[in-house]
């Protein structure tokens, strides 16, 4: 670096360079957009209007369309929905994909191909997930006819089971993601401290929860926050196998925003939940990063 | 179930795991709109929604590669923006719909709803987190030796950056690329709320089949959901030893 500083002030112009595209990309995409929703989230304005959006003073609304949300209980139900599919699906998929890992640990004959069979959930489109789930748990599909229920019990109309196959399609999906990464934290504990510790007669079970869990705590943290904030935005599996429905009883938050801004117009109202939601995300994640880097130092 | 004729697809005939009479019907039908047995067609073969696809996933991953790729030189070897790295993980955090009524009210102001350019845009500033963090650790594990050991010898900063450090970090930018390529591919909802009818990509045509075509086409869905699916698991089998580090924003390496 010293060498490079000193030869010149042409590469301060030319670092400068290099960032800009993205630098002007986010502007273009942060900045502007960003402006834009606060000012469409304090008016009535919706596109239907007929005016154009940057007349949508016409309209203000000031605070009444936050005062909405706090009556709302489509978003409170919602909200509600996607804790409860996040709650229950992360926890599942990181014990699933920690005893995978575990088992991946050691060389057995055709690991490489059972490996590449584990990832491959991962990278099918999630929409393509989605319909796979839909087709799968038809009143008259295969998982119906494979545990001899009759062809009139219906998993995505009722309101639990739709929920229950949501869950199922998110961890069919991602526990491959958890596998993935807890695998290579596993294989990056030292080798040597487990042989050390199982010469000093430690068992299998204590050496797990003694010495490889709490390497791997760093992973685990990274892993379960990267899924907690995808999961959070459910929106594919969701949309795709039941709608939202039946009714409004298996929307999630995406779905819920989704469904607001085609189905009722109300572009206005979604701009001030949006906000609201990016605010609250916005403190968690300062937050986190705060308790991130107060660990590492 | 992508190779089950018609009448197959429903316990009516009794299921089976594997199809009876496989046939390429259904394909057939994407393809052309009709098939032979079936009375149905369709007004939109799978053609159109596969040429977009490819065309608005390619572009996006060119736009977010690239830039990616340069602003992370920039943030390595010249310590420029040093806050850009965070602010660029910050597009990644939130859930899309919760940011999108501006940009659709942008776009339609643009004129780039249902256009192959806006679709592109879009992809390519979504998917640049990605692209921007892993092309980082690949370019913080190029030894500053080399590139001063060029410089030393008269090189241009530029010509360093063109003829040697991008050349050692290929590996990184095919990895880059296909994992980009995959996310574009695989989006739904920017496609769903960005396109209308020119431009839609597979996943949004596979899921307006249903109403486009009488009744539940379960056969044709499945072999759409086949076509779909299969690009993004060849290219995910190819990068294999790098997907971790992509999907932990290179967090972790393996």
């Amino acid at each position: 670096m010293n060498t490079l500083r000193k030869i010149g002030n042409d590469s301060e112009a030319l670092g400068k360079l290099f960032v800009l595209p993205t630098i002007i990309l986010l502007i273009f995409i942060v900045v502007f957009p960003f402006f834009m929703q606060v000012y469409l989230s304090i008016t009535y304005w919706t596109p239907l209007d007929g005016i154009p959006w940057y007349q949508a003073y016409e309209v203000v609304a000031w605070h009444d369309q936050y005062l909405y949300i706090l009556e709302d209980d489509r978003v409170w139900g919602a909200l509600w929905r996607t804790m409860l599919i996040v709650f229950f699906a992360v926890p599942i998929q990181f014990l699933l994909g920690m005893g995978l890992a575990y088992l991946f640990i050691d060389k057995f004959p055709g690991r490489k191909i059972f490996y590449s069979i584990m990832l491959t959930p991962m990278m099918v489109v999630p929409a393509v997930v989605g319909l796979m789930f839909y087709l799968l748990f038809q009143g008259t599909g295969p998982v119906n006819d494979h545990i001899g229920l009759p062809s009139d019990f219906s998993w995505l109309t009722d309101v639990n089971r739709a929920m229950i196959t949501i869950i199922v399609a998110d961890v069919w999906q991602w526990t491959p993601l958890m596998f993935l990464i807890l695998l290579s934290g596993m294989l990056g504990v030292p080798n040597d401290q487990i042989l050390a510790a199982k010469i000093l007669g430690g068992s299998d079970l204590q050496n797990f929860f003694k010495i490889i869990l709490p390497r791997m705590k760093g992973v685990i943290v990274i892993a379960i926050v990267l899924r907690v904030v995808e999961c959070f935005k459910i929106f594919d599996l969701n949309f795709i196998m039941t709608k939202g429905g039946p009714g409004v009883e298996t929307e999630t938050i995406s779905v819920f925003l989704y469904k607001l801004t085609f189905g009722e117009f109300e572009w206005s109202y979604v701009a001030a939940i949006g906000l609201t939601v990016l605010i609250v995300l916005s403190i968690i994640a300062a937050k986190g990063l705060a308790y991130f880097a107060k660990q590492e130092s | 179930m992508a190779f089950k004729p018609y009448p197959e697809w429903t316990t009516v005939s009794g299921l089976t795991w594997f199809p009876q009479n496989p046939t390429l019907q259904n394909f057939e039908f994407l393809l052309y709109g009709e098939a032979e047995g079936l009375v149905v067609s369709l007004d939109k073969t799978v053609g159109g929604a596969l040429v977009s696809s490819l065309v608005t996933a390619t572009l996006g991953t060119l736009i977010a590669v690239v830039c990616g790729t340069l602003a992370s030189y920039g943030v390595v070897r010249f310590k420029k923006a040093e806050s850009l790295p965070l602010s660029v993980l910050q597009l990644r955090l939130f859930p899309p719909l919760a940011v999108m009524i501006p940009v659709m009210v942008m776009w339609s102001f643009l004129e780039a709803v249902d256009t192959w350019w806006g679709l592109s845009l879009i992809y390519g500033i979504v998917t640049l987190p990605f692209a921007f963090w892993l092309m980082k650790t690949f370019f913080e594990e190029v030894p500053i030796e080399i590139e001063e050991a060029a410089f030393v010898c008269g090189c241009s900063y530029w010509r360093v950056f063109y003829k040697i450090t991008l050349p050692i970090v290929k590996p990184g930018i095919a990895t880059s690329t296909l994992f980009v390529f995959i996310l574009n591919w695989s989006d739904y909802l920017l496609a769903l709320l960005l396109t209308q009818k020119e431009w839609i990509t597979l996943p949004v045509y596979m899921a307006t089949l249903t109403s486009a075509m009488g009744g539940q086409m379960y056969g044709m869905k499945a072999a759409l959901g086949l076509i779909a699916a299969i690009p993004p698991i060849i290219f995910g089998l190819m990068i294999q030893k790098h997907l971790v580090r992509g999907l932990t924003f290179g967090a972790l390496k393996q």
